[in-house]
């Protein structure tokens, strides 16, 4: 199991840090981690993990790994692995998951799916691709 | 053959003395070579072009961060510039102030850098391109009222602060591991309200209509500016305490 602080910790090491201070509008991808504090709209999307701070606004969907949600989010969030919501969080729009934990105070406004074992599969295959030669 | 161009400002007599040392220092680690005074040249370019083209295996700036970059000026753009790519590395001779780029190449003063010359420890660099300037360390301006644009997404702020567009770290103590051989300029954007952002990007354009770009601390630019990067593009002579792997 990991705990919150574990799931913290990999953020040390971000490739992608968005300020308070900071607006984003488009398409934002990366390969690496994303720490968003400041303010996005549009889409946004990587192959590692995303770490949404309490005061970050985002106003998008959302697909990657393992998500951290803090902050506010209008739009569907799609985290193959695992998805944390904190107790500032505040959800309007479609949750997908692999795992999940959601701690009192959260508020989400959308259906919240798990994704099948099926589908964990396929994405797992997907990222470890050497694993099934 | 060691070429040393000699910036324009080395003229005064206050340097006198410091390039009386350089000389002999030279001399004496058997490294003299031809002096190209800037001072006295009205064409730079075919100056330096034209020691490249009959053989020079060293160019060494001898001067600040503005030599470097007049050098780099004037071979980059041209058919020169494959010669210059096989043949001849480029040393520096720092001097003065605004040395930030030999100091991110491990070359602290005068003396060491004559020992380094002689040490000839080659390191491939990337090479940022701001509008026309050339920059090895990095171009900053205000942030306030800044837009990065993207080919898919945008980045404005609205703080006062400034950004910095990196190739080359010239200060240990930013809190960046910056990779002048990947290809990549990293951005920092540090506002007064003392939040930070940090991504990286192969290209992009910059805009603030009420600030000036400044290229490698020295040169001012207008934006709309267009920010790339050249990789592995100049064979540079470093000291082994450079600010990079």
């Amino acid at each position: 199991m990991f705990s919150k602080d574990n799931r913290q910790e990999k953020f040390k090491d971000a490739e992608t840090i968005i300020g308070g201070s900071i607006k984003v509008k488009g398409n934002f991808q990366g390969q690496g981690n994303i720490i968003i504090e400041g303010f996005l709209e549009g889409s946004l999307k990587t192959a590692s993990d995303i770490f949404i701070g309490d005061k970050a606004k985002v106003v998008a969907n959302i697909e990657s790994k393992g998500i951290i949600i803090n902050g506010e989010v209008r739009g569907n969030v799609r985290a193959k692995g695992y998805l944390a919501i904190g107790e500032t969080a505040k959800i309007y729009g479609d949750i997908q998951y692999g795992e999940i934990s959601i701690d009192k105070g959260a508020s989400i406004n959308g259906q919240v799916i798990m994704l099948s074992e099926e589908h964990k599969r396929a994405e797992k295959t997907k990222e470890e691709p050497d694993n099934q030669s | 053959m060691h070429v040393y161009v000699y910036d324009d400002y080395l003229n005064k007599s206050k340097y006198n003395r410091i390039i009386n040392r350089v000389e002999i220092r030279l001399t004496d680690l058997g490294l003299n070579g031809k002096i190209l005074r800037l001072a006295g040249i009205k064409n730079i370019k075919a100056a330096i072009q034209n020691e490249i083209r009959i053989g020079a295996k060293t160019i060494v700036a001898v001067g600040n961060n503005q030599t470097v970059n007049k050098i780099i000026g004037a071979i980059i753009n041209d058919d020169i510039y494959g010669d210059f790519q096989k043949k001849t590395l480029l040393g520096i001779i720092p001097i003065g102030n605004d040395n930030s780029i030999a100091t991110s190449f491990g070359i602290k003063n005068t003396e060491e850098a004559c020992n380094i010359l002689l040490a000839r420890r080659v390191e491939k660099i990337d090479l940022g391109l701001a509008g026309k300037n050339y920059f090895l360390n990095e171009v900053s301006i205000q942030s306030q009222g800044a837009t990065l644009e993207f080919d898919d997404y945008s980045i404005e702020t609205m703080e006062k602060g400034e950004i910095k567009i990196i190739n080359l770290l010239k200060d240990k103590d930013e809190d960046i591991k910056s990779n002048p051989h990947d290809g990549m300029l990293d951005i920092i954007i540090k506002t007064k309200k003392k939040d930070r952002t940090y991504f990286n990007s192969k290209k992009f354009k910059i805009v603030n209509p009420s600030e000036k770009l400044i290229v490698d601390g020295i040169v001012e630019i207008d934006t709309p500016a267009e920010i790339g990067v050249l990789k592995d593009r100049v064979n540079i002579i470093v000291g082994k305490d450079r600010l990079f792997e």
